[in-house]
């Protein structure tokens, strides 16, 4: 079959760094074909030029077999390909129907339509399988909700290319399964779908060829028939990737350091327990909004909770991060670029931010000594930036979560506890990142990981502690360690159901 | 206009005329006053007189209850009268923001059948006024520039004016048409609003910019101190005099004194506020029925008359 | 995109840094050659200094506020406190009658206890009663300006000591090595300023905070400690400009100070502070309070705009200065 969309050995340039070079791409009707690479890989930067975002310095591209060239995003849109963001670009104040119309309102009489929009989202809305009430604020939402709006709102102009950047990321398994019925409805009508993730178990399970790009370049284009998730990693690294996860240190004891009892959040979480040892690695699974960051967040004092907390044998309480860090607890938010780091600051001022008492001589900041922290954390972290004077948020995701890292690291934890230390994460740092958390516990740290991804559990964690509306629905021991274990403390229902489940649900 | 227009010079005398008219009678009757909150000198002054006045009248008729309002803007004080016009009253003296935004309210208080009594800022619309009370603005001017022409007759000064309001343009157009053939010639201009801070720099760039000015009509008083600070900064020796206006304490008691700098001084009383209550009450308790235009001229301070006009309580 | 290691050479680093810190200066420079094109009276050394001293009280506001900003916050209160700190300094001499060196003294502490004090009253309620400053500041904004019109009865505050105004005097008028007085005020206080926001961790602390308040809190940021301290800062900025205030005057009135907070925040955005916080640059708020005062000072001595027509001329002279510093920034 003919392409719909074609990349003709597109490169790019920003300045004299070559970001593309010489990539073919062709999209045909009723495909999905995935992009994988690691961060940094030029991914979204291809994407873009698809989108009609940003214009390729050499090649070309084709609709239909005739030579094109966008003017911008809404010449492209025009021309059917719409591209449906990673993040979530929606006006948090405006109801559901109104920011699928935003900027393309139906009038009538010169007065906004809002009865013909309403129901028009309600019917798109509809066909995507979903029940929200058209006038609900979007602010009211939840995560996976406010996705399948945003893809409402990009499928809402006809198209015949919709392209997906990293959709699951903030997905729970069960509402992934869900897009994927989506993405599969959009083949089944002749779309060409374009869809990147890092999530190599997704690209296998819906896509039917696969691009893998490395280093700005071309790789491979194969059919997804025979390519497992390894070897797309292989292709991806350009290495062996069968040990993505280091062992397990041996140092897990039964020192118990951080024992929590009864602890609440008031709409969040209801009576936690649970023991930290020493060197061990603690998993908390569990579906988004299931309490998990909330209680760790209480934990550490940075919102109000109730219950027990002995550290050491001793009683605590901890007011602010402040005094949770001066005791030795660090916690590192899920929310990198809104909770983790000022991404309108310097490395520099980033990295010595939560431990800037050490860098303190007399009443001064010792900014030499900053510096060589910096350094110090570029090498240990393996950060890579073009420049050392780049702000936080310039990073990839990768590298801000590095960042993040080394800076919690300076303030010299006893007790770390990472929540979803790999979103966002392409699979070359995940490696370095589990390595690190591994060599953590080894030293002789407890840590906790707190993530929604099941291979990252049983791949890195000594115990699992399963969270569900609230509350601990069980534990698991590193022998009864699986994906299903998991997914049913997670959920109440057995992997096999959920897969069904969400097919029923759509 | 009202044909009875009466002109008075000074208002001790009605003062006078009215107490002694008044001891005989024993009447109920609530006059409410309006004015600018305390927000300058000259306000803050309108503001101890009517607070003064106010106690003086209920002193001397008993019966008489008078409620001072002060208001912070022309919105608050078109609230203030709603608020008055709700405690019953029988008269009420006002002197308005500015003309355009309360000329409407004041017409609905008048429509209740109260006494209207407007102070020196006229309504757009003169019928509503019962009585009016006025400062002499083009008078000011022109005293000025009287006695810059006569005094100086030859020379070079500099002109600070207020706030941009018809009432500065009144006083500096008049004040230009009284210099007007003599030989004083206005060097320069600038709006300093009334503020000493701000008419201590434009008079000291006045003075970087001008190497000889022989005088200065500061046209207020707590701008002429402004002026005389920058003046002995710079320690200059060409200008022979600075005049102010408005009749402030300290100024008075400096004409008063013989100061070389501050030969005279220019009423413009805050007191007329006092003038406009004491007219009101007369109405009710003088046998005359009070109406018309009254109109306090404005005058020359001197070192001869000045005992006249001082009032070392006033916080003006 | 591909990212690699590429150490940047120190000096050009700071060669950037530079650059960007320089726009207000810049646009300075050009205005100062404008001033001299327009009146060749303009360059005269009395002319300079009175500029520059008269701008002090801005600029030494402005450097507090410049924290504020920083911080994130705001504070619309500090021309009403500076009328008041000014009030109740005088106040307090009066009542003590003598004139000495320690009436005066006695004076200076009531202004800058009750000037770090309205600082304390606006931060802890910014903070515990968790209010927009815009609002808290308009509320004290008028709460200090009717405590001055109620101290003054509407009328004036002045030093009744004829002496001791003479003592008081030089902190205005007087020099040292030929530099006026408030002006080795204003550098001290902006040189203080520039250290604590550069080189101490409370400095850090602001910037972060006015970057973004939820990174500084899971930072273990005391965000309740600084940004209160940043209103404190502001409030004795107040109290040190009133001690140089007082003395040009020797009086305090109820328009004393009017809108001084918006001639603050002016120089501070001018400086290149950004007013939604997460950048302060003190040297650069100097500047601007100075860039200020000179576009009224060649406003007055120009011959050929009209004094109708001033206000506009100055404000577009302001928004070509910001201008200019975009075009460096972009530049660069």
């Amino acid at each position: 079959m003919d392409s719909v969309l074609r990349a003709e050995n597109i490169s790019k340039s920003f300045g004299p760094i070559e970001v593309l070079s010489g990539i073919s791409l062709d999209l045909k009707p009723g495909e999905v074909h995935a992009v994988i690479g690691e961060n940094g890989a030029g991914k979204s930067t291809l994407m873009r030029i698809l989108s009609g975002h940003i214009a390729p310095t050499k090649g070309s591209l084709h609709l239909n077999g005739q030579p094109i060239t966008f003017s911008g995003p809404v010449d492209a849109e025009a021309h059917g390909i719409v591209l449906v963001h990673q993040e979530i670009l929606l006006a948090p104040d405006l109801t559901v129907a109104q920011n699928l119309f935003l900027g393309r309102e139906i009038k009538r009489y010169g007065f906004v339509d809002d009865k013909a929009m309403r129901e028009q989202t309600r019917d798109i809305l509809r066909e995507l399988g979903t029940s929200i009430d058209p006038d609900r604020e979007v602010s009211r939402l939840s995560i996976a909700d406010r996705q399948l709006v945003q893809i409402a709102r990009a499928l809402l102009v006809p198209h015949k290319v919709v392209a997906f950047d990293e959709p699951t990321a903030v997905l729970t398994p069960i509402e992934a399964e869900s897009l994927f019925e989506i993405i599969r409805k959009l083949r089944a009508q002749g779309v060409a779908v374009l869809y990147i993730s890092h999530r190599l178990n997704e690209v296998k399970a819906v896509a039917d060829r696969v691009t893998v790009l490395r280093d700005g370049r071309h790789i491979a284009t194969r059919d997804i028939e025979g390519l497992e998730p390894l070897e797309m990693a292989r292709l991806m690294v350009g290495r062996d990737m069968s040990k993505l996860y280091p062992e397990k240190p041996e140092t897990a004891s039964d020192q118990t350091v951080l024992a929590v009892r009864d602890m609440a959040v008031p709409g969040f979480v209801e009576n936690v327990s649970f023991t930290l040892r020493r060197g061990e690695i603690l998993g908390f699974g569990g579906l988004i909004g299931a309490g998990r960051t909330e209680l760790f967040e209480a934990l550490v004092g940075l919102r109000a909770g109730t219950g027990t907390i002995t550290l050491d044998g001793k009683q605590v309480h901890f007011r602010d991060a402040r005094e949770a860090m001066a005791a030795g607890i660090v916690y590192l938010s899920e929310d990198r670029k809104g909770k983790g780091l000022l991404l309108q600051q310097n490395l520099r001022i980033n990295l010595s931010l939560a431990a800037l008492d050490k860098f303190t001589r007399g009443s001064f900041i010792d900014v030499a000594a900053e510096e060589t922290a910096l350094d110090g954390a570029i090498k240990d972290f393996d950060i890579r930036t073009r420049s050392r004077d780049l702000l936080a948020g310039q990073l990839s995701g990768g590298n801000q979560q590095k960042l993040l890292l080394a800076k919690m690291m300076l303030v010299e934890p006893r007790i770390v506890i990472i929540d979803e230390p790999t979103r966002g994460v392409d699979i070359g740092t995940k490696e370095q990142i589990y390595s690190f958390i591994a060599s953590l516990a080894a030293e002789g740290r407890a840590v906790v990981v707190i993530s929604s991804e099941m291979q990252e559990l049983i791949g890195l964690c000594h115990r699992v502690v399963v969270m569900r509306n609230g509350r601990v629905a069980g534990e698991v021991a590193q022998d009864g360690l699986s994906e299903d274990a998991i997914v049913y403390l997670a959920t109440g229902v057995h992997e096999e159901r959920a897969a069904e489940i969400a097919a029923g649900h759509a | 206009m009202k044909a009875t227009a009466l002109k008075i010079a000074m208002a001790a005398g009605l003062m006078a005329g009215v107490a002694t008219g008044a001891m005989a009678q024993q009447k109920n009757v609530t006059i409410g006053v309006s004015i600018p909150a305390a927000t300058h000198g000259w306000t803050g002054g309108a503001v101890y007189h009517a607070q003064e006045t106010a106690k003086a009248l209920e002193k001397a008729h008993p019966g008489l209850k008078v409620i001072v309002k002060t208001s912070p803007d022309g919105a608050a004080q078109a609230n203030a009268l709603d608020d008055l016009t709700a405690q019953k009253i029988d008269a009420l003296v006002v002197l308005p923001f500015n003309s355009d935004e309360l000329t409407d309210p004041v017409r609905q208080v008048k429509n209740k059948g109260v006494l209207v009594t407007v102070i020196d800022r006229g309504l757009k619309d003169p019928s509503i006024q019962d009585i009016y009370v006025a400062g002499d603005n083009p008078g000011f001017g022109r005293i000025a520039g009287k006695y810059f022409a006569d005094t100086l007759k030859q020379g070079n000064i500099v002109v600070l004016r207020g706030i941009p309001t018809v009432l500065d343009d009144e006083r500096v157009t008049n004040f230009e048409k009284a210099i007007q053939g003599s030989g004083v010639k206005i060097l320069d201009r600038q709006y300093a609003n009334w503020n000493r801070d701000d008419a201590f720099k434009v008079m000291q760039d006045f003075l970087s910019k001008h190497p000889k000015i022989d005088a200065v009509w500061a046209a207020d008083d707590d701008m002429a101190l402004g002026v005389l600070e920058a003046i002995r900064q710079a320690k200059r020796e060409d200008i022979k005099f600075v005049v102010g206006g408005a009749g402030m304490k300290e100024m008075v008691k400096r004409v008063m004194d013989g100061d070389k700098m501050i030969p005279v001084n220019v009423t413009y009383p805050p007191a007329l506020v006092a003038t406009a209550m004491h007219v009101t009450a007369a109405h009710f308790y003088s046998n005359a029925p009070m109406r018309g235009t009254f109109v306090l001229n404005a005058q020359l301070i001197t070192k001869d008359n000045a005992k006249d006009h001082y009032f070392p309580n006033s916080p003006f | 995109m591909t990212e690699t290691v590429l150490p940047t050479r120190a000096e050009k680093r700071k060669f950037k840094m530079d650059m960007r810190a320089l726009a207000p200066f810049i646009a300075l420079i050009i205005l100062i050659i404008a001033g001299a094109l327009i009146n060749p009276d303009f360059l005269t050394a009395s002319n300079l200094l009175n500029v520059v001293t008269r701008s002090a009280f801005i600029a030494i506001i402005a450097v507090g506020a410049t924290f504020v900003i920083a911080s994130g916050g705001l504070d619309l209160s500090v021309g009403s406190m500076a009328a008041l700190t000014a009030g109740v300094m005088i106040l307090t001499m009066n009542s003590q009658g003598s004139a000495d060196m320690g009436t005066l003294a006695l004076g200076m502490l009531a202004a800058i206890a009750l000037s770090a004090a309205c600082g304390l009253a606006n931060g802890l309620i910014v903070t515990f009663g968790r209010i927009e400053p815009f609002i808290v500041t308009l509320g004290t904004m008028g709460i200090f300006r009717s405590l001055i019109i109620w101290l003054a009865a509407g009328g004036t505050i002045t030093i009744r000591n004829l002496e001791l105004r003479e003592l008081y005097r030089p902190v205005y008028f007087g020099t040292v090595l030929g530099i006026p007085v408030p002006i080795i005020a204003f550098l001290a206080v902006a040189s203080i300023g520039a250290l604590i926001l550069y080189r101490t961790s409370f400095g850090r602390h602001v910037v972060a905070l006015g970057s973004n308040e939820d990174v500084a809190r899971y930072s273990g940021v005391p965000i309740w400690r600084v940004r209160t301290l940043t209103y404190i800062i502001q409030g004795i900025c107040v109290g040190i400009a009133v001690l140089v205030y007082v003395p040009r005057l020797g009086s305090a009135t109820p328009t004393t100070g009017l809108l001084w907070e918006l001639q603050a925040i002016t120089a501070v955005v001018i400086g290149g502070t950004a007013l939604k916080g997460g950048i302060g640059r003190v040297w650069g708020t100097v500047v601007g309070a100075v860039i200020l005062e000179l576009v009224a000072n060649i406003m007055v001595l120009s011959n050929f705009v009209s004094e109708f027509l001033v206000g506009a001329v100055q404000g577009a002279i302001i928004i070509i200065a910001m201008l200019v510093q975009r075009s460096v920034h972009r530049g660069r």
